[in-house]
């Protein structure tokens, strides 16, 4: 089962919609407790009358959607499958106070309507005007996951040639006050640059979309291949986790979800000492804070990696020299609840 | 009546997001839908909220509805007919 990427956009906290190449000035944000993306001029990829009814987060999802689809030559794919953890939470957070200060009543059609976890899907597809599968995913931190390997199954039984898969995740202020309450971020505000080297509780919250152009075909602008995919929930020890992620293959370079808490990266920390002590490690959550499909991000990094065979330094976790980059691993897990690992390789 | 159907004007500016819209560019009797302002159902929706929500005013049957939501001035004209208070 394997899938080659014809076509990526991202929108994140650093300049991946406009960077021709790989972080060529990353972003540093300074005493944050959360970063937030750098949106692009929407004019030129979204119509203007479709564009007053999107909030942010599905600004930003049709927008890279579109990108992707034009940087892959592709007009109509032959499915759109997204993934998302939260969905459109400011609709969400719209409706419900609409609900909660009209008593239940005259409530506005638009937050509702677009505060479902589909509403990017279907508005990609609405733009497209593409009546193809359709189909998103909210399986907290495996959704970007799941939606891959619903594609990749798609093209495996030859259902599909082309398809579009994304990731989408907003932060809004109150989805960040609530996550706070829930003990998911640091109290003191940090720079994002120095997120690894953080000794207190939490990391910082994130966000951010990434599309992805997956094809049956390697064609000349196939930037690498996703050659498997695996999630695995809860697993009971180190030990289990370190036979699922062998089971993959040994790859060049690693990039994993280190995140700045030190109970979570914990478990990197060992596996760094163990199956990974020989290997090249990344990390990228300073880049694009944590979120429940930042693993989308990593993977336009590894994408932007294999093409350029070179390695941002801002990335790099370690000295060990990097040789030719054939097989790169990301590794991710959210709370130690979802794991997932993401094989990239070169076409 | 002219104070009225400007200050509709901006509430549905407003209530539809129509940011790069200005009161002035509304032509007050062309229809909203279709062509004109090229509203769709959902803005259809929106529109009777707006009613209900700023005039009390509730819009009985789809027909009624077809007639009311026609313009910007039939709008108007079924406020000030029935918003006697």
């Amino acid at each position: 089962m394997e899938a080659f990427i014809n076509g990526l956009s991202a929108i994140s906290p650093q300049n991946t919609f406009a960077e021709e190449k790989l972080l060529q000035e990353p972003g540093e944000y300074c005493d944050v407790r959360f970063i937030k993306c750098l949106e692009p001029q929407y004019s030129g990829f979204i119509d203007p009358m479709a564009a007053r009814r999107m909030s942010r987060i599905i600004k930003m999802g049709v927008c890279s959607a579109i990108k992707c689809l034009k940087d892959a030559g592709i007009r109509n794919p032959d499915a759109i499958i997204t993934g998302t953890g939260m969905g459109c939470v400011e609709d969400t957070g719209k409706f419900l106070i609409s609900i909660y200060e009209n008593d239940e009543k005259l409530l506005n059609p638009t937050p509702f309507i677009q505060s479902t976890h589909n509403t990017v899907g279907a508005s990609i597809a609405l733009a497209l005007k593409c009546n193809n599968y359709n189909n998103t995913y909210g399986h907290r931190g495996f959704s970007f996951e799941s939606a891959l390997l619903d594609a990749m199954m798609l093209l495996q039984e030859k259902q599909a040639c082309d398809i579009l898969v994304g990731a989408l995740d907003e932060l809004t202020p109150d989805l960040f006050t609530i996550t706070d309450r829930l003990g998911f971020w640091k109290k003191v505000p940090v720079n994002n640059l120095c997120l690894k080297d953080s000794k207190s509780r939490g990391s910082i919250a994130g966000e951010g979309t990434a599309f992805f152009a997956l094809s049956r075909h390697k064609s000349e602008k196939s930037l690498a291949r996703i050659s498997s995919v695996m999630t695995f929930f809860r697993p009971e020890n180190i030990t289990e986790l370190q036979n699922r992620i062998t089971s993959i293959g040994k790859p060049d370079l690693v990039i994993l979800g280190i995140n700045g808490d030190p109970q979570g990266d914990e478990i990197y920390s060992h596996l760094r000492k163990g199956i990974f002590n020989d290997i090249p490690a990344l990390y990228y959550k300073h880049l694009c804070g944590e979120y429940d499909t930042s693993s989308a991000f990593a993977l336009a990094m590894a994408s932007g990696i294999i093409r350029e065979q070179r390695v941002p330094d801002i990335m790099k976790l370690d000295d060990i020299p990097v040789g030719e980059l054939r097989n790169i691993l990301i590794y991710n897990h959210l709370r130690n609840v979802n794991h997932s690992a993401i094989l990239v390789t070169s076409c | 009546m002219e104070q009225l159907v400007q200050k509709l004007k901006e509430e549905i500016i407003t209530a539809l997001n129509l940011s790069e819209m200005k009161p002035e560019n509304i032509d007050e009797k062309a229809p909203l839908f279709v062509d004109g302002l090229g509203l769709d159902s959902i803005d259809a929706l929106e529109l009777t909220v707006l009613l209900e929500k700023k005039y009390g005013l509730k819009i009985q049957t789809s027909e009624e509805g077809k007639k009311v939501l026609y313009s910007v001035r039939s709008m108007a004209e079924f406020i000030r007919e029935n918003n006697k208070g």
